[in-house]
């Protein structure tokens, strides 16, 4: 009996204050907001951008010896704006290769050539494409347009997917949350991904989108057992569908977490994608399980109120 | 106990096998022995008819298994100075070579499954090409897709891709992906536009490309590399030459220019005044002498030659082959209508592919356990195990679309995978849910019911915030939209009322 007195006292305390506990992701939402505008304010964009967006040329040079930090020293006085990394194996921690990337403006086989020259002096040996190296080379009038389409593909994606949420719900306030939700989760991702000074690269940006999916699941979920069963209170409901959303949240961020761990030191794309849906999934516990359920629970109880008047 | 399936666990069952079929039956299906990739240029085994995609089970009846086996036996490619005689046998014939010229031969591993395996996974080189200075039409960009692939084929690339595409801005490019380790010579097939005209003086006697020239010679004692030597301590030099074969109208141009000019007599031999010039896209590439004797006659065939540098004879040897090569093609398939350039170029070495696809699986069955786990932790029932079965058919079955439909897996398709996944798990969470509210006193047919009016919501709603990306950057990340969309779709249609039906089946006999 006593977890059913922790239940039902909770949900007291849920009822007396569920309005208030909107204030959280309230306050939440005008930072990002405020720290957005400002980031955008010094550098005229919403993030970081990484080569695959801003354009530029990445080397990739498969040696395991490679000592990168004599590299580094070795190119800070002949190559401008070059960027070191180094890659890893996860299980032996043996070094794979070194990244040097350089944000050249366009794809000028030239000043490529350079580039591998400078490299090759340091090196001792030649670069062969292919074989000991590879070279990514992303011009910056097409990243920038790729930019702009990606832009507009949220854009789009986010009016569609509005649209299909009215349709199922039909009702203003509810779908506005759902909507809402998904918005919010990106929002503040995004954020977490500026305080931490990650650059994005083409695959965060499509992450991203994905976090709408994974957002929506939920809050649809959410939506639909408090506005479409009968026969049961509010707080009911909204437990039910807690005890399922929460249980898919948490498999997807074991699954994630799992898949970040084993395959993101290898490939900076998916640990760029898996990062941002982690971040997003436990946002979301936040935007559904706070801000969605407080607006519903509102809506709902306000609906009953009327009925009940009538 | 007897077990009723219903047609929805039927066409499960039937999808699942469909798909490991498409998966795994290949075209070499229980053979055994090595897959011909490619021929080099002068491949006596491509004489004797051999072709690509024959599979060599023997060589001098030794068995061949694997590459290895083939390398032992064929170790090094070079020229011989004797005829060696080799046997080769392939599946349907058997082949007797006998030649001082190399083998000539790459091979492959037999493919293990038909699934084709991305650009970042398998390696290989993929450009996306725009014209300089003009916006090109869909037609020019489908006319220049023709004339690229008859300019690579033309060079000895097989296994390439040209796709012109086109994005939400109506950008219209051409992307060319070509698999395996690509030299960078391909770059320069690709983005020089090989306007190639020979000119006396100021007149143009021919250019590139079947008006004027009928055919070149590209084998046999025609063409070739004829001298190699050594300049300085690090720089050597090879001369190549080849015969071109003039189109009549070209000839008496020849014929036309040279019958006014002067005669210089030399101790070397007696030229006509002025030297035949040869220039690649504007930049003069040779001067050739034009000996007395051809003095205004009308003749169909001339002798083109060149040079290599490297630092040593070898690399002398291969960039003179690379050179004659290239030259070779631009006069066979004439220039490109537009100057290109080249907006992104890749190549991804196939050694961090092998060990990505390794760790991608490990990951898959790791979260694939963190899942189960989960829900049997949550559930406590025997229906707890059914995600893992039905989430592994799930991606069993888009593998096999995907394997099917011929799409190349990327990094970004298996993201795809993975997100499909993730609202497979999803959705079977909510059929377990509403499936085992024990309070609830709906029928189970009814329970589900409710859990697909949920699942489809959701699905619908991804769906419409998926489809906008298929169109970013010309397809650049249809990949990742084909397999989870895919992924999803396959997915509520057919395994998870498959699965919802599993269940119905467990809690009926409860």
């Amino acid at each position: 009996m006593d977890k059913e007195n922790i239940k039902k006292k909770f949900a007291e305390f849920h009822d007396k204050n569920y309005k208030l506990f909107l204030l959280i992701p309230l306050i939440l939402l005008i930072f990002s907001c405020v720290y957005l505008s400002f980031f955008y304010s010094q550098h005229n964009d919403f993030f970081y951008k990484d080569i695959s967006l801003t354009g530029g040329t990445i080397i990739t040079i498969n040696d395991g010896d490679l000592n990168s930090l004599e590299l580094e020293g070795y190119l800070s006085s002949r190559l401008e704006n070059a960027n070191i990394r180094q890659i890893s194996d996860l299980m032996t921690k043996k070094q794979i290769a070194v990244i040097v990337e350089t944000k050249n403006s366009e794809c000028n086989e030239l000043e490529i050539e350079k580039t591998k020259t400078i490299l090759e002096d340091f090196l001792g040996y030649s670069l062969i494409e292919g074989e000991n190296s590879t070279i990514e080379c992303t011009g910056s009038t097409f990243s920038g347009n790729f930019y702009k389409q990606l832009l507009v593909a949220i854009l789009i994606a986010f009016v569609l997917m509005s649209i299909v949420v009215f349709i199922q719900f039909k009702s203003f306030i509810p779908s506005l949350a759902v909507i809402y939700s998904a918005f919010a989760d990106i929002l503040m991702s995004l954020v977490v991904i500026n305080l931490l000074k990650i650059p994005l690269s083409t695959a965060g940006i499509v992450a991203f989108l994905m976090l709408i999916g994974y957002s929506v699941d939920t809050d649809i979920l959410l939506t639909n057992k408090v506005l479409k069963r009968e026969g049961k209170s509010v707080n009911q409901k909204i437990w039910e569908s807690f005890k399922t959303g929460i249980t898919m949240t948490l498999t997807s961020i074991l699954a994630v977490l799992a898949a970040l761990f084993i395959v993101g030191p290898f490939s900076s794309t998916l640990f760029q994608i898996f990062f941002i849906m982690l971040l997003g999934l436990i946002l979301d516990i936040l935007n559904t399980w706070v801000t969605n359920v407080s607006i519903i629970k509102w809506y709902a109880l306000n609906k009953e109120k009327k009925k009940n008047a009538n | 106990m007897q077990i009723k399936f219903t047609w929805r666990i039927w066409l499960w069952i039937v999808f699942f096998i469909l798909a490991l079929i498409s998966i795994f039956i290949t075209p070499t299906f229980l053979q055994q022995g090595v897959i011909i990739k490619e021929f080099s240029q002068n491949s006596s085994a491509f004489e004797q008819g051999l072709k690509v995609g024959d599979v060599i089970t023997h060589v001098n009846n030794n068995e061949i298994k694997n590459v290895e086996d083939f390398l032992k036996i064929v170790p090094e490619q070079v020229n011989t100075l004797e005829k060696v005689k080799t046997t080769i046998t392939t599946k349907d014939a058997e082949y007797t070579i006998f030649s001082d010229k190399p083998l000539g031969i790459s091979v492959a591993n037999l493919p293990k499954t038909n699934l084709k395996l991305g650009l970042d996974l398998a390696g290989g080189s993929r450009a996306f090409i725009e014209a300089e200075d003009h916006k090109l039409t869909k037609q020019e960009v489908n006319d220049l897709a023709q004339i690229i692939e008859n300019r690579l084929n033309v060079f000895g690339v097989s296994d390439m891709k040209i796709i012109p595409v086109s994005d939400l801005f109506g950008n219209n490019r051409l992307s060319i992906e070509i698999a395996g380790a690509t030299p960078s010579v391909i770059k320069n097939l690709i983005s020089q536009q090989g306007k190639f005209e020979a000119k006396i003086g100021n007149e143009t006697v021919f250019i590139g490309g079947e008006k004027d020239i009928t055919s070149v010679a590209r084998g046999g004692q025609e063409s070739g590399i004829y001298s190699c030597n050594q300049i300085s301590e690090s720089e050597s030099v090879c001369e190549f030459r080849f015969v071109v074969y003039l189109s009549q109208a070209a000839a008496e141009k020849h014929a036309d220019i040279t019958k006014n000019l002067d005669v210089n007599i030399t101790s070397q031999g007696n030229y006509l005044s002025k030297k035949l010039d040869l220039y690649l896209d504007d930049k003069l590439v040779d001067s050739l002498l034009i000996s007395e004797g051809l003095k205004g006659s009308v003749t169909t065939q001339i002798q083109i030659s060149g040079s290599g540098f490297g630092a040593t004879k070898a690399d002398a040897y291969d960039s003179a082959q690379e050179e004659m090569k290239n030259l070779q093609t631009v006069l066979i398939t004439g220039s490109l209508p537009f100057k290109l350039k080249i907006v992104k170029f890749d190549t991804i070495s196939p050694t961090l592919g092998d060990s990505f696809v390794k760790y991608l699986f490990l990951a898959g069955a790791i979260a694939l356990i963190f899942v189960a786990l989960v829900v049997i932790f949550r559930y406590r029932n025997k229906s707890s195990l059914a995600p893992l079965i039905v989430c592994t058919s799930e991606i069993i079955i888009t593998l096999g679309v995907a394997s099917f439909m011929k799409w190349d897996l990327d990094l970004m398709a298996i993201a795809g995978i993975l997100a499909a996944i993730g609202t497979g798990v999803d959705d079977q969470i909510i059929v377990l849910d509403e499936a085992n509210q024990k309070e609830n006193l709906l029928s189970i047919k009814q329970k589900i019911k409710n859990a697909f009016i949920i699942i489809f919501g959701a699905y619908f709603t991804i769906l419409a915030s998926l489809l906008p990306l298929a169109w970013v950057g010309g397809g650049l990340l249809k990949g990742f939209v084909l397999t989870t969309v895919t992924g999803i779709t396959l997915g509520v249609l057919i395994t998870r009322p498959a699965f919802a039906d599993i269940i119905k089946l467990i809690e009926k006999k409860i």
